[in-house]
């Protein structure tokens, strides 16, 4: 006799348990599934500073995990021998980003045929803002005599700048985060991601 | 059988919890596998109705409005082809001449970046490539110089991209040369 046999009929599961039982399953794993890749979104891959690179990212080389997550979270990169992506969430003393506080970035050109800053909301899509500006890059940061760059953003324009200055609007109290792109990075870079000159995100004074 | 003895030593509800457990843990594995490919081809059929199958898609610059892929460029202007290349190849021509970064990349319908050629690597002569995948069936000679990239699947999406400084000054230029790449399926 089966062991399913000798269960006493008032116990034995109606099929609409079982099927809700199932369907309980199915729901734990595609909820799981979802829950761990959006958890990874902002950790996983290479440091430098507080700016974080994914080596696989494009890369056929990805494994189920990292491939899901860069498809959510930055669909259709390049692989890094042509493209490098870092992403900040935080500023250099470790504080969430948010749009409505006012950064100052900073930091040397970096080591490639073009880089450029672009700053991105919690959903990772653009600022509306009545400029139209939503990078600063090699061509509109002006760079000081050492090679270094230096912008700010913020919900308003810097105190004080000219209308030309160069800065990022980031307007609302909204999640932010900067992404860096290196198209064309050097090699040594590529090689080593965690040797970048990570650009300084600097809060400045209390958040509007 | 050892397999039928272990089954039968146990309580059906245990049992039922391990298949429960197991339906669980595959359901979780699929859908992580599958995420990539729901992702690429809800991007692939997402184009304009009135512009399917019509060759490339050229979107407009890149601003606030551009809600379809995740972390856009501002700095870059697109063009893109979804290909299928299970019955024909497909011929990807361009000729931007620009002095800047211009790149053409193929993703597969898993989202990896399978392949890329950029202005440096083309070095000035026009792009002509002839897409096939691994069951793609022979169609005759190729077209003369035609470089054959093979694609891991049958299924994809091609990305052109262009650097733009300023769309306003340099708009003739960079449409013009985006406008060059043709998407061609031979055979």
């Amino acid at each position: 006799m089966a062991p399913e046999d000798e269960l006493n009929p008032a116990f034995r599961p109606r099929w609409y348990g079982v099927l809700a039982l199932y369907l309980a399953a199915l729901s734990v794993g595609a909820g799981s599934a979802w829950l761990a890749v959006r958890s990874q979104l902002n950790s996983g891959g290479v440091s430098a500073g507080v700016w974080r690179t994914s080596t696989l990212a494009g890369s056929s080389d990805a494994d189920l995990y990292t491939r899901a997550v860069i498809a959510v979270g930055a669909l259709l990169a390049l692989n890094r021998d042509e493209t490098m992506y870092y992403v900040a969430t935080t500023d250099s003393a470790g504080r969430a980003l948010r749009s409505r506080c006012r950064y100052r970035i900073s930091g040397p050109a970096p080591a490639a045929r073009w880089w450029s800053v672009t700053a991105y909301a919690e959903d990772r899509f653009l600022f509306p803002n009545a400029e139209r500006r939503y990078s600063l890059n090699g061509g509109s940061a002006p760079l000081d005599a050492r090679g270094y760059f230096t912008f700010e953003s913020g919900p308003t324009p810097p105190m004080g700048s000219p209308p030309t200055a160069p800065w990022l609007p980031t307007p609302g109290d909204r999640g932010l985060s900067f992404t860096l792109r290196l198209y064309n990075p050097a090699a040594g870079l590529v090689a080593a991601p965690a040797s970048l000159a990570a650009p300084v995100i600097e809060r400045l004074g209390g958040c509007e | 059988m050892n397999l039928l003895r272990y089954f039968r030593i146990r309580s059906p509800w245990y049992c039922r919890l391990e298949v429960l457990a197991a339906v669980a843990l595959v359901t979780h594995l699929l859908v992580v596998w599958a995420i990539p490919y729901v992702i690429m081809a809800a991007l692939s059929m997402s184009r304009p109705a009135e512009e399917r199958g019509t060759g490339p898609l050229f979107p407009p610059m890149t601003d606030a409005t551009q809600r379809r892929v995740v972390m856009p460029s501002p700095d870059l202007l697109y063009a893109t082809c979804a290909f299928d290349v299970r019955q024909r190849p497909l011929r990807i021509q361009a000729d931007p001449k620009l002095p800047g970064y211009w790149s053409i990349a193929l993703y597969a319908a898993n989202s990896d970046n399978f392949f890329v050629l950029n202005d440096r690597q083309a070095a000035g002569a026009p792009v002509d490539l002839v897409l096939v995948g691994p069951g793609t069936p022979a169609t005759g000679a190729l077209p003369a110089g035609a470089k054959v990239v093979t694609a891991p699947g049958g299924r994809g999406l091609l990305l052109m991209r262009v650097l733009v400084g300023d769309y306003a000054v340099e708009r003739e230029a960079v449409e013009a040369a985006r406008r060059t790449l043709r998407c061609t399926p031979l055979g």
